[in-house]
């Protein structure tokens, strides 16, 4: 009886091996099972290096958990193209416009609330007003940069840069590409015309413009002013500042007439499958110390009232209801209804 | 007797069987054929179907339960009551003639020299230097382009400090800065491609023109051209193809007053989140192309005297 119960030696090899292939095959998912994954978006260059190297891994730690984080764009289509039960993405981080598209396609959240996200109740007005889907994490402040050694007088109003002394060396961008176009666009409606939606006014002074220097990316025109080849140019304060310090002849001014919102916003994906970790990572980007250390990484005006920056990036970021107060938020839904016809008019404007 | 005729029977029946068996059984040539033959289906033919299904469809029908069926997106290239489709289309095809014209003209000279080179040492020498630049990524050749032809770029800069020029001279931001940029990057694949073609026509039918009496002008012009249009169909096909589909060069060199269907293509993909107009304009593209291919083919067919050459 007992010799029939005794292993032989390659019987034992043979079942050991197989319990191993078994483990192998079976331990991700276990592990899995145990570690939940959040899938985001989140921007690269230095806001993606302090992600990685800090804020990311003590989420993790606190969290109990691990971030996927996407850093290669376009968001928005491949969120597109992934089954709505189950999202590439749990949290979706975009500038509004994208964040207004997505909403429409029924791709993320409405609104985020305090019952979700405690810290929301510490933000400031803009963050969840009625021109936002989801909730402002950050802002930049859409202005006038412009060089110090050309001889120019600090712009005070956006009519500046139509200054003919501006001419072939003011900058823009491809509108039907670059959400900065897009504002300015809207407000040059609101300058020129009746208010942000008045486009025959926006129309005719991007017209009179001409000729400009255009591009796709704020990147592009960081490089474009620090090269010379743009004197003056439509760019976000965060864009200039970042060179502070570096003893570059560039700087930022805010018109007169208000400066356009660049919002940072993150959103939730009615699919998710880990909502609650989703909602905590929303509310631990707004947590004061983490808003602190990355507003001053990237020169980005929190959207918390209750952070205190150092006084360097106080002095000139939006940090005070009268300074938020100066920030002009867009009506991205009812841009994005209109965006075919607006592009191909400005494509034919610009072209040539 | 019977027997010797059953057995017969049966041999012819073997050796149909065989044969048959044999036919069925793929020939090794399919299975070399089949790893490219199944990268062909997956990488386009797939693709290819389901962008040309959702080009019918008025959203993404697998995310959209409320997609329906349309041909909306090729109505409204057609009607184009924008009036930037069209010539966004002759623009693509325009840059793309150019292109393949200049990168000839550039690249013929140098292939032939390179094919009749007898120092193997001075061909291995030359194919680097056609090759090098095809080690560079195309977004850095492009940036590089930049920095010579910007306003504040190498050549106007020096224009402008030797007094040749009070201002910078329009060099990029433009059609004539997108196909500098687009003749250096392809101009390779016109000499691989002419280099192989030319170096297999025998030198000895050119040299028994000459000792007819034809000077070297009309001994090229009527053996070694006639001879080397395979490659110059396969060459300009081939740069055709990648300058009508080229997306970064257009989009960095370019400015607004080049818009290509590739940039429209991803303008409808990235930013106005249209995959189904975005499918449409990959669709019409390649319509148009393969007729302006095929018309290409049958020219040079006839100018070859053979028919279909590609």
């Amino acid at each position: 009886m007992i010799s029939r119960h005794t292993m032989s030696r390659r019987k034992a090899l043979r079942t050991g091996a197989g319990l191993a292939a078994i483990a192998a095959v079976g331990a991700p998912s276990i592990l899995h099972a145990q570690t939940r994954t959040l899938k985001i978006t989140t921007w690269g260059g230095k806001w993606g290096e302090v992600m990685k190297a800090t804020v990311l891994p003590a989420f993790e730690k606190e969290f109990k958990c691990t971030v996927s984080a996407d850093q290669a764009f376009p968001f928005v289509p491949k969120l597109q193209s992934s089954p709505r039960n189950d999202p590439i993405y749990d949290v979706l981080h975009t500038n509004s416009n994208e964040q207004w598209n997505s909403f429409t396609e029924g791709l993320v959240m409405e609104k985020i609330t305090i019952k979700e996200v405690p810290n929301v109740a510490d933000v400031y007005p803009y963050a969840v007003s009625d021109k936002i889907v989801g909730v402002t994490i950050f802002t930049s402040a859409i202005g006038l940069g412009y060089r110090t050694d050309k001889g120019l007088a600090t712009p005070t109003s956006w009519k500046d840069l139509a200054d003919p002394k501006l001419a072939g060396v003011r900058g823009g961008y491809i509108i039907p590409v670059n959400s900065l176009g897009q504002a300015h666009l809207m407000m040059l409606g609101k300058v020129y015309g009746k208010g942000l939606t008045d486009l025959d006014a926006a129309y005719k002074a991007l017209e009179a413009l001409k000729p400009i220097k255009l591009v796709d990316f704020t990147g592009q025109m960081e490089k474009m002013l620090l090269s010379g080849e743009v004197s003056e140019g439509v760019i976000h304060d965060s864009g200039v500042y970042r060179y502070d310090g570096q003893n570059q002849p560039v700087d930022f001014a805010s018109p007169s007439e208000g400066v356009l919102a660049l919002e940072q916003v993150l959103n939730v994906t009615p699919g998710s499958k880990v909502k609650d970790l989703a909602f905590g990572y929303i509310d631990y980007m707004l947590r004061p110390d983490v808003q602190k250390l990355l507003a001053e990484a990237v020169w980005y005006s929190p959207a918390n009232k209750k952070v205190k920056l150092d006084a360097k990036y106080d002095a000139k970021l939006l940090t005070t209801p009268a300074k938020v107060a100066t920030l002009i938020q867009p009506d991205w839904k009812w841009y994005n209804a209109r965006k075919e016809d607006i592009d191909a008019r400005v494509t034919k404007i610009l072209k040539g | 007797m019977s027997f010797g005729v059953d057995r017969s029977i049966a041999l012819r029946h073997d050796a149909r069987r065989m044969a048959a068996a044999v036919r069925s059984r793929p020939s090794p040539i399919a299975w070399l054929i089949a790893p490219a033959l199944l990268l062909f289906v997956l990488f386009f033919v797939l693709p290819f179907g389901v962008m040309t299904a959702m080009s019918f469809f008025s959203s993404n029908p697998v995310s959209n339960p409320n997609a329906v069926l349309t041909t909306r997106h090729y109505e409204r290239f057609i009607v184009d009551s924008a009036g930037i489709f069209h010539d966004a289309l002759w623009s693509t095809l325009r840059i793309g003639f150019i292109t393949t014209i200049i990168s000839l003209l550039i690249g013929y000279p140098l292939a032939h020299w390179m094919a009749r080179m007898q120092s193997r040492l001075g061909h291995a020498l030359v194919l680097m230097a056609v090759i090098a630049p095809m080690l560079t990524g195309i977004v850095v050749r492009t940036f590089a382009w930049m920095t010579i032809l910007q306003d504040k770029g190498v050549i106007n800069t020096l224009l402008i400090s030797w007094g040749v020029t009070a201002k910078p001279l329009p060099l990029m931001y433009n059609e004539f800065g997108t196909i500098v940029a687009l003749v250096h990057i392809y101009v390779p694949f016109m000499v691989l491609t002419l280099t192989g073609v030319i170096g297999r026509i025998d030198e000895r039918l050119e040299q028994a023109a000459r000792s007819l009496g034809a000077g070297r002008l009309r001994a090229f012009a009527e053996v070694t051209l006639p001879l080397s249009l395979p490659g110059i169909l396969a060459g300009s096909l081939l740069v055709f193809a990648l300058s009508i589909s080229a997306y970064v060069t257009p989009s960095l060199m370019g400015g607004t007053d080049v818009l290509t269907l590739p940039m429209l293509i991803a303008q409808q993909v990235g930013t106005s989140f249209n995959p189904g107009f975005a499918g449409a304009l990959g669709v019409i593209l390649l319509l148009v192309s393969l007729a302006i291919v095929v018309a290409y083919n049958r020219i040079l067919a006839r100018l070859s005297g053979e028919r279909g050459m590609a």
